[in-house]
């Protein structure tokens, strides 16, 4: 009997799994329950991961929820990682963006209520969450802008992007754009964008400037060896591959030979 | 194109639509007084009249009659004991006048109750202070040290 009523149960429990893939599929009958003992053992669908919230378009959307305006602490969770983002299609990433949209908004809005009462926002982290999530996003959005063009047109449809040099002398990104006229018949174009560089106060500007950069990397390449020589004094049997990684700057060899890297003792 | 930058519109090419708009707009108490069906906002700074509106009427569904921007000049001060001046950011506000038959009051969210958090705190820390320095025998001495 015992055996019986096991291979019933079991029968039932493929049952079950059965019915759920159906569920799964059609969605149609989730809540159709045959016999009252099914309801115990039965898992709840996960209907519960199905989240739909009410479309409410009003001007309330610019408040947090009532429920959330007395409290000093508001729990939320983290931002979107570009790996989630990375697996949603570009619909999806569209109305993600609204309703990242909206929250900014909201958080903004209740953030100026707080502080013109001259009061502490509750969890103002929630700005920087939705604002990273953003970002993510756009990231992205422009990775798969990015492939598209590689595909279709061989380059990577970025804004472009020359260097140029300032008035100082140093050099930047200069990021081109598209003009109705061409560059000999627009001289106002010449008027606000001077590159390239001339003149004595200029020309020390720069070799003051470079010393300056040259001193920082001396400085940080003699302060490597330097540390590498105390290690080699008070440790004798270093791991130099350890040191070489640690300290690419020093040249190890060299450093051997230094008058520093001697112990007080007599070598053989 | 990046999400960000547009090639250059000439006739005939598609209209340009911006699929990832990153406007913020916040809704504030007016400072004066106003009629019930006028709101204002704050917006970002590259705003116009024409973005408000339709960020209202596409994101939010709301239906302006008439909007009206402004930028408000921060207020340039020196604060008490530096030498030197500071400069508030700018802010643009919008103006959104809503049809007559619509009316919108600003919620109260701080509520003035609220100020008696602190107040219950400091009580309760009081009250706690009071039972715990009646019970001890020995004043001066630390909760932990305690002979039977």
């Amino acid at each position: 009997m015992a055996t019986f009523t096991k291979i019933v149960q079991i029968s039932r429990a493929v049952n079950n799994v059965t019915k759920l893939f159906t569920n799964l599929v059609l969605s149609q009958n989730i809540n159709s329950v045959r016999s009252s003992m099914f309801i115990q053992r039965m898992p709840t669908f996960p209907c519960s991961l199905i989240h739909t919230t009410s479309k409410r378009n009003d001007l309330m959307e610019f408040f947090d929820d009532p429920k959330n305006w007395d409290k000093d602490k508001v729990r939320v969770g983290r931002s979107w990682r570009k790996d989630e983002l990375r697996l949603k299609n570009n619909e999806e990433l569209h109305k993600l963006w609204y309703v990242l949209l909206k929250e900014r908004n909201m958080l903004l809005t209740m953030e100026e209520i707080y502080k013109r009462e001259h009061k502490y926002f509750p969890n103002p982290e929630r700005i920087d969450k939705v604002e990273d999530s953003m970002a993510n996003l756009e990231s992205v959005v422009r990775e798969r802008n990015k492939a598209y063009y590689m595909l279709e047109t061989g380059t990577t449809g970025e804004r472009p992007v020359t260097l140029k040099y300032n008035p100082l002398g140093l050099r930047f990104r200069y990021r081109l754009r598209q003009y109705s006229r061409p560059k000999h018949a627009n001289p106002e174009w010449h008027k606000t964008h001077q590159f390239g560089y001339s003149g004595y106060a200029v020309a020390k500007f720069l070799r003051l400037y470079r010393e300056k950069l040259w001193n920082e990397k001396r400085k940080s390449r003699n302060r490597q060896i330097n540390r590498v020589a105390s290690l080699m004094r008070i440790f004798p049997n270093l791991d130099m591959e350890a040191v070489k990684e640690q300290y690419p700057l020093a040249d190890i060899e060299k450093v051997k030979k230094l008058r520093k890297t001697d112990g007080h003792f007599v070598r053989d | 194109m990046s999400t960000r930058w547009y090639p250059l519109y000439q006739k005939g090419n598609p209209q340009r639509r911006v699929f990832l708009p990153n406007f913020w707009l916040k809704l504030v108490k007016p400072e004066h007084n106003q009629p019930k069906n006028i709101l204002e906002f704050h917006c970002s700074m590259e705003m116009t009249k024409f973005d408000v509106r339709n960020y209202l009427e596409k994101i939010y569904n709301i239906h302006p009659v008439y909007v009206y921007t402004r930028i408000a000049l921060g207020k340039t001060y020196i604060p008490y004991g530096c030498k030197f001046v500071v400069k508030d950011d700018d802010v643009k506000i919008a103006y959104v006048t809503l049809p007559k038959t619509e009316t919108f009051t600003f919620p109260d969210i701080i509520s003035k109750d609220q100020e008696d958090v602190n107040a219950k705190i400091s009580q309760n820390l009081e009250d706690n202070f009071r039972e715990f320095s009646g019970k001890n025998k020995t004043p001066g001495f630390p909760s932990w040290f305690s002979h039977s």
